[in-house]
């Protein structure tokens, strides 16, 4: 079922709503609360949820007599609206970031009052999960992000079977995001990072797709779902088994190179390429052997930009 | 630079004698130009000075008019390319990405001044009157300082609602004292409000020691009102449209009384009428008419210090 979480006027176009989908049996809050699109160009997310939401939808309507939805679920594919329309990550009135404006309160600015109805819409659910990309210059390998979690939620967190589970601490300077005030409700919190923004990649979407099926039927929520063997094969990064190589020298960047892939230490990942003179400046390689999980794809490069980060086994 | 140009952070320095160093920073936001006239008059005021009296500069003063150099040049609030706030870069590393390096240049060239003057002009948005902004937590050490700038308000903050990643924070963590200055509008000069600042900078170096004692510097006549948590009251739009306002920026105000109206293009009609909720002066005041639901109008504060 369709609802808005938010109707709102805009100075000369018609108002406008935040919708969501809840779906499966009525409860006074949800057991699963989902969203994308807090940035309006991380559109991964936004195709993956409402993908999700067409596949509950389909369930719920008989069309997979096999599986059976036991408990609510709550999607939002995106709360920033305008911001998808107009391809722009912040809101596109005032440029504020959406992500940057929580808990959010129902008399403040208007991306405040937004972030306050994706909050009380989202905070009672048992498992809370906020899906973004990296930025549209950079390529992550889907993962599920813990920020200072407990037991719970690592274990929690081996239940989507995605190939890496990156764990951060919860910064002070991200008190402002929908991570830190769901972290102050009873439940689990998770973030995917999906690939790069700006783009849907298919391959990357589908793998999170089935992770979110799967991990649906581990939590028991979606009844009857087959849970392959091959999901279980999941690494866990800390924060010190992340190597990064920033680019010492400007130019241009350029690789074929594909995340999710093991190197080795000293392999040749890419070159920077002199944008002007065309030769060669820099060859750049793997710091360490491990899992390629993010890497740089816009070329032009700025002095200090990140180009790849390589997560050594434990 | 990708292709062939390089980036670089332009400062002019005035040396002097062997008294204190201070610094002028301005231009973080693209947008702001305020101080970007400060600096052109403060470098006036010092060039006469050079001139005419050279003795009479006993410290250092350095001027950075224009830190985000390729936002001001391109007419972008933030660091383009890397649509990042320059000041939620701070204090930043020197091997890190580009806005980090520029925060960690501009900290390593200001650390151990006597005083930093960081300039800001709200943003297209809103139209504030001079005032001098501070985090509680370094209350005792700047208000004082802040008292002799010159300026009509000063705005306390609670230690929570600051931003630690500013350049100001950054710095008056790290025993470098910083005032921050906002004053203006986005994208326009209001020259009173600059030469008011000047001769509130003048006044401040002439008692830090960095101009000497029998310096003539022009007068300073304001003082400022305190504003903190209890006594600033926000008003936001109930409804999106074209906010009118219906009485000037920087005047006393009574409760109850009209500040503007929120029209629509498409209705001759009202939509909504914007009222002062208490007696108090009206210190900011919204310059950009289109407004969102939640789009802030005004701020009206109680009146507190300041001359009776």
């Amino acid at each position: 079922m369709k609802r808005d979480l938010l109707c709102m006027t805009a100075p000369v176009r018609e108002g406008f709503d935040i919708p969501c989908h809840e779906i499966g049996p009525t409860t006074s809050h949800p057991a699963v609360a989902l969203v994308a699109g807090l940035h309006g160009d991380e559109i991964n997310g936004i195709f993956i949820l409402a993908r999700l939401a067409d596949f509950l939808n389909s369930v719920e309507a008989g069309k997979y007599p096999e599986l059976r939805l036991v408990k609510r679920v709550l999607i939002i594919p995106a709360v920033n609206v305008l911001g998808v329309n107009l391809r722009t990550r912040t809101w596109p009135f005032d440029k504020t970031d959406i992500n940057r404006m929580f808990p959010g309160s129902t008399t403040s600015e208007t991306t405040q009052r937004i972030a306050y109805a994706v909050l009380e819409a989202t905070k009672r659910a048992e498992y809370r999960i906020d899906i973004h990309t990296a930025s549209i210059d950079f390529e992550e390998i889907p993962q599920v992000r813990l920020y200072g979690p407990s037991d719970a939620e690592r274990a929690t967190a081996r239940k989507f079977g995605l190939p890496a589970i990156m764990e951060r601490s919860l910064s002070p300077v991200f008190t402002t995001t929908m991570m830190h005030s769901w972290k102050a409700w009873p439940g689990e919190s998770f973030v995917l990072r999906v690939g790069q923004a700006g783009t849907v990649q298919l391959q990357h979407c589908q793998r999170v797709f089935r992770a979110m099926v799967s991990f649906l039927g581990k939590i028991g929520v979606l009844e009857g779902v087959d849970i392959a063997v091959e999901d279980e094969d999941v690494c866990y990064f800390d924060k010190p088994s992340a190597h990064r190589v920033f680019a010492e020298k400007a130019g241009m960047f350029v690789s074929d190179r594909s995340v999710g892939r093991w190197v080795r230490a000293g392999e040749e990942v890419g070159y920077i390429y002199d944008s002007f003179g065309g030769n060669v400046i820099e060859k750049v390689v793997a710091p360490v052997a491990g899992l390629l999980s993010g890497i740089r794809r816009h070329p032009l490069l700025f002095e200090g930009d990140l180009i790849v980060r390589v997560n050594k086994k434990a | 630079m990708p292709y062939r140009e390089r980036m670089e952070i332009r400062r002019t320095v005035f040396g002097g004698g062997d008294g204190p160093r201070v610094a002028i920073v301005a231009g973080l936001h693209g947008d702001e130009l305020e101080g970007l006239y400060v600096c052109h008059r403060l470098a006036a005021w010092l060039e006469e000075l050079q001139r005419c009296n050279p003795g009479a500069l006993l410290g250092t003063v350095e001027l950075y008019p224009a830190v985000n150099t390729l936002g001001l040049d391109t007419l972008t609030r933030g660091l383009p390319v890397f649509d990042t706030d320059l000041n939620r870069a701070f204090p930043g590393s020197p091997s890190g990405p580009l806005p980090s390096r520029l925060a960690a240049a501009l900290m390593s060239a200001l650390s151990g001044a006597a005083l930093v003057v960081d300039i800001h002009a709200s943003n297209i948005y809103l139209r504030e009157i001079p005032q001098v902004r501070i985090n509680q937590d370094f209350e005792a050490l700047l208000v004082p300082i802040a008292n002799r700038m010159n300026m009509d308000l000063i705005w306390l903050h609670g230690a929570a609602t600051v931003l630690e990643t500013t350049v100001a924070h950054s710095l008056n963590s790290s025993g470098t004292p910083c005032l921050v200055v906002e004053m203006g509008v986005g994208m326009r000069i209001s020259p009173d409000y600059c030469d008011q600042l000047v001769a509130g900078i003048l006044s401040v170096w002439k008692g830090l020691g960095v101009l000497s004692a029998d310096v003539d510097v022009p007068e300073t006549l304001h003082t400022a009102l305190i504003a903190d948590d209890s006594n600033v009251h926000f008003l936001n739009a109930q409804t999106s449209g074209m906010f009118l306002p219906t009485t000037s920026h920087w005047t006393d105000v009574r409760r109850g009384e009209l500040l503007g109206t929120v029209v629509s293009p498409f209705r001759g009609d009202i939509l909504s009428d914007v009222r002062s909720p208490v007696d108090g002066v009206l210190f900011t005041l919204r310059e950009y008419p289109l407004v969102y639901e939640g789009s802030l109008m005004a701020r009206v504060m109680s009146r507190k210090g300041g001359r009776s």
